[in-house]
């Protein structure tokens, strides 16, 4: 049995996410980004979106190449659960492609390129105190060097505290608390390396707890999120485990930071929602 | 006779009726003579009479949280046959070349590849709706109406001053303002042939049915307006009467599998056009504001399943960007391969470290306006700000240079205006309306001219307290008739950024 990327992973991933109001809800029109991306490191066997209720489903690629599927319920409901199931080929982590400088990240055609990438968003923006003392002093010509610095950097600066922040939680006020979660982790290595001038962006997906993962265990996974920069190509790094990424983790989107990847979003008429809690189901199949 | 010219003292700006040795220009001896011939308090109360006309038929414009009528000067500004061929062709031009730069930038990005205009241009606006992106216009028109503002400078050249393509305002008083003045001043049209501006809501239903659905040939179409509090209700309600079709708010429209109804006293009507006279971000709370009452949860995704249009498109708002402003000559030279017809007010972009020193020193000298304001809002004009303001927009230039940029300041044209019973100069600009209906643009004969009413004001807007007159464009009686705007081929969607299909919302499954 052979995946198709060598050292790569076969995964199969049941997310369910969701809504609980309490009282009725109708006129739920939502939108969610659960769907992995079909990638040259990354290939896409099955992949389904659904929801309890029912509903009639459509879907479109957005700005930034990513699946959305919508869908709409108008009849009254007490909750809304949305299951994301796929089963994805990874593959192994690669070395750090491209050579471009730190000085040529700076080339106006570069800047104009990856503009996106490079300004602060509201939950990644800076003061530049925060640069200069930070991200300036890891600043090699290297990007791939910086990266891994300011992504140390970042290590040292939070402690991983599940359920201390929040999908608001800017870079600064994670910075301030000293603790974190996989987004802050990844919009603070963001905002810094985007201060440098090093373009960077934001990558949702799954991560599989395990590095020596048995084949059909089923291990509870986590929604997570790491970044991309570019230094001629795109590079993958994990901010918040520092370990390379390759088989265990899953693309599903990218953008300038959360708000580009939210994995559901919606509005509705009726009483107030809490979230139903999100859980990750991952298993390893080859 | 008070309201004559004999006192009016020529500012120094060129004007628009009288020379500057004194003389009347000749477009407009017949009207001054009319002036001439009526009694100052005549003329004055023809004025009230205008006014109370206005406030009956609530044509008026909420300023500073009052509804006042929107004031018309008796005297109107006349425009003659062969300027007004130049002008129109000139206004045509940007708005053909615009339809090109928005359709590029959102799909293939030409432009931008062959570094005519930096992309960050678009990536760096708040204007620039990602959601857009997908949404393909069925006929390729995305500016069904445009209101491109021209201002006339001290030589007497006409020059664009702003871009209006995304909910251009103000039609309404055009018309309504014809319609004052036939009544209540009609000798001053004795054997003038004024071209008429009341085809304009003909012009703008047909644009609206060519813009319809693939396959939709009896489109049904409504205006959504944001509601009575809404300044521009008047003229909501004005256009969707005289088009014959429904007018509707938010909570009238429900979406179902990715189409669009409005909910009628015999059920719910398919609706295919929407002439939107709501802002982007309020139109679809799933891509924009959350909270919006005023759109309707899933508009955007029907129209990029292709089955409703959208008019003016979303995301325009990149066109009416004022630094891209600066670039409108070089997307004529690009798409068009034609030179500009109409020049630019001399504008600095302030991205550029050594232009943004320069003006910084030297800021009471300039004009500066925000990127994104509208109606005026915003716009700093240097030499009649007090210290304060200029050090505090000294410091908001350096603070955001891309928010901003800075003109040369211009004394624009001024046009004798009733003022207290006095002819005096005012300023005056002109916003011509232009509707595109996908084979042609046509331009509304005419246009608003709108008058900054306070002594030296140069910001002309209906919302910074103006007031306007009725434009008139002489018909040209000569072979050709140039005066109506010829209509020219219009290049929908270059052949190579062409998109497959009218959309890529596509159905994935079903339950």
């Amino acid at each position: 049995m052979s995946t198709f990327f060598s050292g790569g992973w076969r995964l199969h991933i049941v997310h369910d996410t969701g809504f609980v109001y309490d009282g009725l809800a109708h006129g739920s029109y939502n939108e969610a980004r659960l769907t992995p991306a079909s990638l040259p490191t990354q290939a896409v066997l099955s992949t389904e979106v659904r929801a309890v209720p029912g509903a009639e489903r459509w879907s479109y690629t957005d700005y930034w190449g990513t699946k959305v599927t919508t869908f709409q319920i108008d009849s009254p409901h007490e909750s809304l659960r949305v299951t994301g199931e796929s089963t994805v080929e990874t593959s192994s982590a690669r070395t750090p492609q491209g050579n471009l400088s730190c000085t040529a990240l700076l080339d106006e055609a570069v800047v104009d390129r990856f503009y996106e990438y490079l300004a602060p968003t509201p939950r990644t923006l800076l003061p530049e105190e925060v640069r200069d003392a930070y991200a300036i002093p890891l600043l090699s010509d290297d990007p791939h060097a910086s990266a891994a610095a300011v992504s140390e950097r970042v290590r040292s600066l939070l402690t991983y505290a599940p359920g201390t922040t929040e999908v608001q939680t800017s870079a600064q006020e994670a910075l301030d608390r000293g603790v974190g979660v996989c987004q802050d982790f990844s919009h603070l290595s963001i905002a810094l390396l985007r201060s440098i001038g090093i373009p960077t962006r934001y990558v949702s997906g799954y991560l599989h707890p395990h590095e020596e993962a048995k084949v059909g265990e089923t291990a509870r996974g986590e929604s997570h999120a790491w970044i991309e920069y570019y230094a001629g190509s795109w590079n993958a790094l994990d901010p918040t485990s520092g370990a390379a990424v390759g088989a265990r983790h899953v693309v599903v989107a990218r953008g300038r930071d959360y708000a580009d990847v939210t994995p559901l979003s919606g509005i509705y008429h009726g009483a107030p929602a809490s979230g139903l809690g999100v859980t990750v189901a991952i298993t390893r199949l080859r | 006779m008070e309201a004559s010219l004999v006192d009016y003292h020529v500012a120094d700006a060129w004007d628009e009726i009288v020379d500057t040795d004194g003389s009347i220009r000749p477009a407009y001896r017949e009207v001054v003579d009319s002036l001439r011939s009526m009694r100052g308090e005549d003329l004055r109360g023809r004025a009230e009479q205008l006014a109370r006309t206005f406030t009956e038929r609530g044509v008026t414009y909420a300023y500073g949280g009052v509804e006042r009528p929107f004031p018309l000067d008796p005297v109107p500004r006349i425009i003659e046959a062969a300027e007004w061929a130049q002008l129109s062709a000139g206004v045509i031009q940007r708005v053909r070349a615009l339809e090109c730069f928005l359709n590029d930038a959102y799909t293939e990005g030409v432009v931008f590849n062959e570094g005519i205009i930096p992309r960050r241009l678009i990536t760096s606006s708040p204007e620039f709706n990602r959601a857009a992106v997908g949404i393909t216009p069925p006929n390729g028109v995305r500016i069904q109406v445009a209101g491109i503002d021209v201002i006339r400078d001290e030589r007497g050249g006409l020059r664009v001053l702003e871009d209006n393509v995304r909910i251009p305002s103000g039609v309404s008083y055009v018309m309504e303002n014809r319609r004052a003045m036939t009544r209540t001043l009609s000798g001053l049209f004795s054997g003038r042939s004024v071209l008429p501006v009341d085809l304009y809501p003909q012009r703008l239903l047909n644009a609206l049915k060519q813009a319809a659905p693939v396959g939709v040939h009896d489109p049904v179409i409504a205006v959504l307006t944001p509601g009575v509090h809404n300044a521009a209700y008047f003229e909501h309600s004005l256009l969707a009467r005289r088009m014959g079709i429904e007018l509707v708010e938010g909570r009238d429209l429900v979406c179902h599998s990715n189409k669009l109804y409005m909910r009628t006293t015999s059920g719910e009507a398919r609706v295919d056009v929407i002439y939107r006279r709501v802002d982007d971000g309020f139109l679809d709370p799933l891509h924009g504001n959350p909270s919006s009452l005023i759109g309707v949860a899933g508009l955007f995704n029907a129209a990029r399943a292709g089955n409703v249009t959208i008019a003016n498109a979303v995301g325009n708002g990149i066109a009416d960007d004022k630094l891209m402003y600066t670039y409108v000559p070089d997307l004529i030279r690009f798409f068009l391969d034609e030179e500009p017809i109409l020049d630019n007010v001399e504008t600095h972009r302030l991205e550029d470290r050594d232009v943004l020193i320069e003006v910084a020193a030297d800021i009471g000298n300039y004009v500066i306006k925000p990127v994104d304001g509208a109606g005026g809002a915003g716009i700093v004009i240097g030499p009649q700000a007090d210290d304060e303001t200029l050090a505090a927009t000294r410091e908001a230039i350096i603070a955001a240079p891309r928010r901003f940029i800075a003109q040369r300041v211009v004394a624009i044209s001024t046009h004798p205006t009733l003022i207290e019973g006095n002819l005096a100069p005012r300023h005056i600009d002109l916003r011509p309306f232009c509707v595109n209906d996908g084979n042609s643009v046509w331009v509304l004969p005419g246009g608003l001219t709108r008058v900054a009413l306070p002594e030296g004001a140069l910001v002309v807007n209906s919302s910074q307290g103006g007031g306007s007159k009725d434009t008139w464009v002489i018909a040209d009686h000569g072979p050709g008739d140039s005066a109506i705007s010829t209509p020219t081929p219009w290049r929908a969607v270059p052949e190579t950024v062409r998109q497959d299909g009218p959309s890529s919302l596509n159905r994935s499954d079903q339950q």
